[in-house]
């Protein structure tokens, strides 16, 4: 028992040698690749250089460190709250980095649960005061794990939309048409969806009712409206986000709609994936690849446009945009880029002002019930978006809007979550149903079709009278009608 | 060594009660059960989980039995290092039991398990207008186990108490795997109070009845900004000086408010190096007024450069937000941080405040002052980073020499975080040798093999050797002619192994269940006049000093205890627990033991969590445990609150000893020399 025989007492890790005996605790310090080497230098390509913190930028080492383990967070940890576990809570797997960096912890491995369990909502950063970057320690925590992001799947789906987003589209297709044609299970056995990085479509059948065999980028290209050419000004660019894109083509068009009504003409930008996916999955190279397409399309109309807002419907891919500028603190010359392209990032929830909103008719009201809204983890713990969407929903719906219990309280889709950690995803599901039965709403609004897809499977099984709806297309439908002179740009952007 | 075996060698027993699934030993889940919010690091062999309380007992059985050592814990957020696993052994996680099981707001009781973390038993009880009183800073997620192991304070146990003031009864699982149920109230030595505070020491909690009370009508807070934290801390000392009782009253300085505030506009006027929170509350809205009113003028007095009543609730959660995010606040400064917990009697803050500033800056720190000022509680949290070993030295001899000059001014170690490992040393400054060997004593009573969290509360040898010994309480205490005779007496009584009736004033005890043989010992003169602290609101008064004449004495002062109007003595009042309410007053006690030994227990501070709860044990104990001998009390400046008239109780002394009060009168009086009858018949 020689590890307990002292009083306890830790001792603190050395410095490594060579730098400043101790250096102030503000100061960046490297991580000593002597006590770990993980993040030797010849592994940078597959960690981020520095992560972006609310007290500057930090190495990972640092980051990690910030957190004084007062444990404000764990209440605000789903995965806390349903197991009891510091193992699977947001203090627990920051300590388990911190451990790794130092040494102490040998293997990441041993950590797989609870580095994979984790549902990257962020809630705990929102209630750390230090605003410790938990989801990005634990996603450099992911890829520290062997064969993380190389697996077969990922690499073909995440490859596939780099280089191939035609044949990518191709294969989704396909698994939709098994899909309509009364074969699912067969789409499924195909390992379709695998091979599309969306093992969750798969168990996703019920809820996402209508599969496009359009998907909205097509719909978007073809609309000569939307086009940049003959334009003088764009007061926005539509970036269309692979779950509006490939999954809820309505979203995408009610975006635009929405877009057009208050914000005047703009643009598709036809970008690419944002590159959250293939983040998440791992594959940081490829997601900076995502990126830098992005940018460069955004930098080619900047140059003839100006500035512009890029306008995303999905909170976890604006959320993702905004955060570009991470990808790249290791690399000077497309750093500043990314932080110029994060910069013209919104989120759709933000971008119209309640002041615009009139109350919306009655009768469309009527359809709708009464209103909630579930703050998507994205919007309000990635973005800080949480009064904004508020605003306008009650402007337009008035006393039929209600506050939501513990709205900010994940749903458990997080992208595939649901799908590889059922169990613990139905858990906290199941926290967000009893509090949309408890005020007993029939249209919940949410940002991010992540949640779209894990509160109507939800929703159907347990409160059937309800529905999950995007906000993009609840304020389309109830400002319908109200159409502007196409060149009018009804707010200032 | 053979740790690894001796858990498996439990494994399937542990596994049939709490199933495969919650008996964790796999690396991650050692590691993060090895480090809590304190500094100290030790290593689990294995780690528990429940789902059912009554899982608790069976697997504490088998671990005893196995000699495993093992300790309780929830959401690990205590400040002292209190469930870092010393010696190995198990942790039992009791986070899963999380159930309030009953609110009965006609007998103003809720049932929980040790779980519930404390917001959420307040968000339970709001919609039926009633609240639990303990309100500490991490009460969002913080559980009632918790809080009851460390015996969590919180602002408003200004008015309302600490957490043994609020809990009604508990179930509790012994070191040796037996379910008891002990009340505060019950006859004989307060067990449950002994329970409370003793970090997993004595016994793990698996259901708790709390007090819970009526939401105040109306509630008023302000907020005084002031230019120096001196000026703040006279007027703190005036407030409760003029009989005001706030629900709370807090203190902050410039550091612990900045961080606070993060950037949100600062509401107070420059300058400010101190903000006071006062809050009032009661059912009349025209006492609030007239108190808040009297509030703004001491502050006013007191060179306050800002008062402001907050508007609106908006107003008053943002007051309190920054309050009570002031210590997880403290996170964006450094990576690391020492919250240390003095207490001092509240009209020494000021000096206290001076000290601590002084040894901060011989030590070159940085540290955010906050202040539960109304209990004479301060918390500085010093900011650091653990990567500096030079740094950690610094801040660890500072935080030691807080303490020490926190005893020197009449105060203790801890109000409300414990002592666990990190403060252990501190015992041996803040008691002598005979108190700490007595609190060695009821651990021994309880635990015999010192399996339940071991090496905590108590120093053990190597923290004897880290500091000289400190000169005894005896010695400093000072003590009359006639109670100095008294404990000679009690030591040739003992010498010649006499038994003893302490009869005190006669007022009780019947001369028919005196037992034969047994030779009186009256306290009539142990009457002196009461030492009566104004300025602390508090008042030592010897043991047979007559509660009338008690009271007497205090009206002439201007002061007033509020306790019914009972016959006897000071020391019946406590030695009969006829009027159990006692515990919310008793700070301190003076007591001889069997053989003469005399100990200084509890103090003149309204939060003391060093050591065992002893003082509440001698509740009820009726002289079988030791003789009271002089007993402070805190008091009240304002007229008398409206009583109840207590009815004692015909039968006072009609107790049916628990094995446990056996257990620690053997370990106390072994010989049975004091009121012998009571503990004659043996089970």
């Amino acid at each position: 028992m020689s590890h307990n025989e002292q009083s306890g007492e830790e001792k603190p890790v050395q410095a490594p040698a060579g730098t400043d005996a101790y250096p102030p605790a503000h100061a960046a310090h490297h991580i000593p690749s002597e006590i770990n080497e993980l993040y030797a230098p010849e592994n940078n390509g597959r960690h981020l250089a520095a992560l972006l913190t609310d007290l500057g930028e930090r190495n990972i080492y640092d980051a990690a460190a910030q957190c004084n383990r007062c444990g404000y967070c764990e209440t605000s940890c789903p995965t806390y709250m349903l197991t009891g576990r510091e193992t699977l809570s947001a203090r627990g797997r920051n300590q388990f980095m911190r451990l790794l960096l130092e040494g102490k912890a040998k293997n990441s491995a041993d950590a797989a649960e609870a580095l994979n369990t984790c549902l990257l909502c962020g809630a705990c950063s929102s209630a750390c005061y230090a605003k410790v970057p938990t989801p990005d320690i634990v996603l450099e925590g992911r890829r520290t794990l062997s064969g993380y992001g190389d697996n077969f799947f990922s690499r073909a789906a995440v490859k596939t939309l780099l280089d191939a987003p035609g044949l990518f589209g191709f294969w989704l297709k396909l698994a939709y048409l098994a899909k309509k044609t009364g074969l699912p299970r067969l789409a499924a056995r195909l390992g379709l969806y695998h091979l599309l990085g969306m093992p969750g479509l798969a168990d996703a059948e019920g809820a996402v009712d209508r599969t496009p065999l359009r998907f909205a980028a097509e719909l978007l290209r073809r609309d000569p409206s939307l086009r940049p050419q003959g334009k003088l000004a764009v007061n926005w660019a539509y970036f269309a986000a692979c779950g509006p894109n490939y999954m809820f083509t309505d979203v995408a068009l009610a975006t635009v709609r929405v877009l057009r009504r208050h914000a005047g003409e703009g643009i598709f930008i036809e970008n690419q994936c944002c590159g959250l996916m293939a983040h998440n999955y791992g594959r940081l190279e490829d997601a900076r690849e995502f990126a830098r397409r992005n940018i460069l399309r955004y930098e080619e109309l900047k140059a003839v446009f100006g500035d512009f807002p890029v306008v995303a419907d999905c909170s976890s891919c604006a959320a993702f945009m905004k955060s570009y500028e991470q990808l790249f603190t290791g690399d000077e010359d497309w750093r500043p880029r990314a932080a110029a392209f994060a910069a013209a990032v919104r989120d759709i929830l933000e971008l119209i002002p309640a002041e615009k909103i009139d109350h919306a008719p009655a009768d469309k009201l009527e359809a709708a019930g009464r209103i909630t809204y579930h703050d998507s983890c994205r919007a309000c713990h990635g973005q800080g978006i949480r009064p904004e969407p508020r605003a306008v929903l009650k402007k337009l719906a008035g006393r039929r809007y209600t506050e939501l219990p513990e709205s900010d309280w994940c749903c458990g889709g997080a992208g595939a979550f649901a799908f590889t950690q059922p169990e613990l995803s139905a858990g906290v599901l199941d926290r967000k149903l009893r509090n949309i039965a408890s005020v007993q709403a029939d249209t919940v609004v949410v940002g991010a079709t992540s949640c779209l897809i894990q509160i109507n499977a939800g929703l159907k099984a347990a409160y059937p009278s309800a529905r999950a709806v995007h906000y993009s297309v609840l304020l389309d439908q109830l400002t319908a009608g109200k159409e502007l002179p196409p060149d009018n740009a009804k707010i200032k952007l | 060594m053979f740790k690894h075996e001796r858990i498996s060698a439990i494994r399937p027993a542990l596994e049939a009660i709490v199933g495969a699934d919650n008996v964790r030993t796999d690396e991650a889940e050692i590691l993060m059960y090895s480090y809590d919010a304190g500094m100290a690091r030790a290593r689990p062999e294995a780690v528990v989980a429940f789902t059912d309380p009554a899982q608790v007992a069976p697997v504490i059985k088998l671990l005893y039995k196995n000699g495993i050592p093992f300790l309780p814990r929830l959401a690990g957020t205590n400040l002292s290092g209190g469930t870092i696993p010393l010696k190995g052994g198990v942790i039992l996680n009791l986070s899963r039991l999380k159930k309030i099981r009953r609110i009965d707001t006609g007998a103003r009781v809720a049932l929980v398990e040790p779980g519930v973390v404390n917001m959420e038993l307040q968000r339970a009880l709001e919609p039926f207008g009633f609240f639990y009183a303990p309100d500490p800073a991490s009460q969002k997620v913080s559980t009632i186990g918790g809080n009851i192991g460390e015996n969590a304070g919180g602002p408003l146990c200004l008015k309302y108490g600490v957490t043994s003031d609020n809990v009604e009864k508990l179930e509790v699982v012994t070191p040796e795997g037996e379910v008891k149920t002990w009340s505060y109230a019950d006859p004989g030595p307060d067990l449950m109070s002994l329970l409370v505070g003793s970090e997993g020491t004595l016994g793990v909690v698996t259901h708790a009845w709390l007090k819970i009370l009526p939401l105040p009508r109306h509630i008023k807070t302000a907020s005084a900004a002031y230019s120096s934290l001196d000026a703040a801390m006279r007027a703190v000392t005036r407030i409760i000086g003029d009989g005001i009782v706030p629900r709370a009253l807090e203190a902050m300085d410039s550091v612990s408010l900045g961080a606070a505030l993060n950037g949100k506009t600062d509401p107070f006027p420059r300058g400010t190096e101190a903000v006071l929170i006062i809050e009032l509350d009661g059912g009349d809205l025209g006492k609030v007024k007239k108190d808040l009113d009297d509030v703004e003028k001491i502050c006013a007095a007191n060179a306050a450069t800002a008062f402001r009543v907050a508007a609106d609730e908006a107003e008053r959660e943002l007051l309190w937000a920054a309050r009570k995010g002031a210590y997880p606040a403290m996170a964006r400064l450094a990576p690391d941080v020492l919250v240390e917990d003095g207490v001092v009697p509240r009209p020494r803050l000021p000096e206290a405040l001076r000290e601590t500033r002084e040894i901060l800056s011989k030590y070159k720190l940085t540290a955010g002052l906050l202040f539960h000022a109304g209990d004479g509680n301060l918390h500085p949290n010093i900011i650091f980073d653990r990567r500096d070993i030079q740094e950690v030295k610094r801040v660890k001899k500072a935080g030691y020499e807080i303490l020490k000059s926190c005893i020197k001014l009449g105060g203790t170690i801890s109000g409300e975080h414990g002592i666990g490992v990190e403060k252990r040393v501190a015992m041996n400054w803040l008691y002598g040798r005979d108190e700490l060997d007595f609190f060695r004593r009821i651990k021994a009573a309880f635990d015999p093999l010192d399996l339940a969290n071991p090496d905590k509360i108590l120093p053990v040898a190597a923290d004897a050797r880290a500091e000289a010994a400190p000169e005894s309480l005896a010695d400093r205490a000072s003590l009359s002619p006639q109670a100095r005779s008294l404990v000679d007496e009690l030591r040739l009584r003992s010498r010649s192994g006499e038994r003893t009736a302490v009869t005190g004033l006669g007022t009780r005890l019947k001369a028919d269940r005196i037992m034969e043989g047994a030779k009186t010992l009256d306290l009539r003169s142990l009457a002196g006049r009461a030492a009566i602290d104004r300025e602390n609101l508090t008042a030592r008064a010897e043991a047979g000093l007559a509660l009338e004449d008690f009271r007497a004495q205090l009206k002439e002062a201007g002061l007033n205890i509020e306790i019914p109007d009972l016959k006897g003595s000071v020391g019946g009042l406590i030695a009969s627990k006829v009027w159990p309410g006692i515990r919310e007053l008793l700070l301190g006690l003076e007591v001889v033991t069997a053989d003469g030994t005399l100990l200084e227990l509890g103090g003149r501070t309204v939060k003391n969590v060093a050591g065992y709860d002893a003082v509440k044990l001698f509740c009820g104990s009726m002289g079988a445990y030791g003789v009271i001998i002089a007993a402070t009390f805190a008091l009240s400046a304002g007229a008398r609150r409206a009583q109840a008239s207590a009815v004692e109780p015909a039968a006072w002394d009609a107790f049916e000893p628990d094995d446990y009060h056996r257990r620690l009168k053997k370990a106390l009086d072994a010989r049975n020399l004091l009121n012998p009858w009571i503990y004659r018949t043996t089970p």
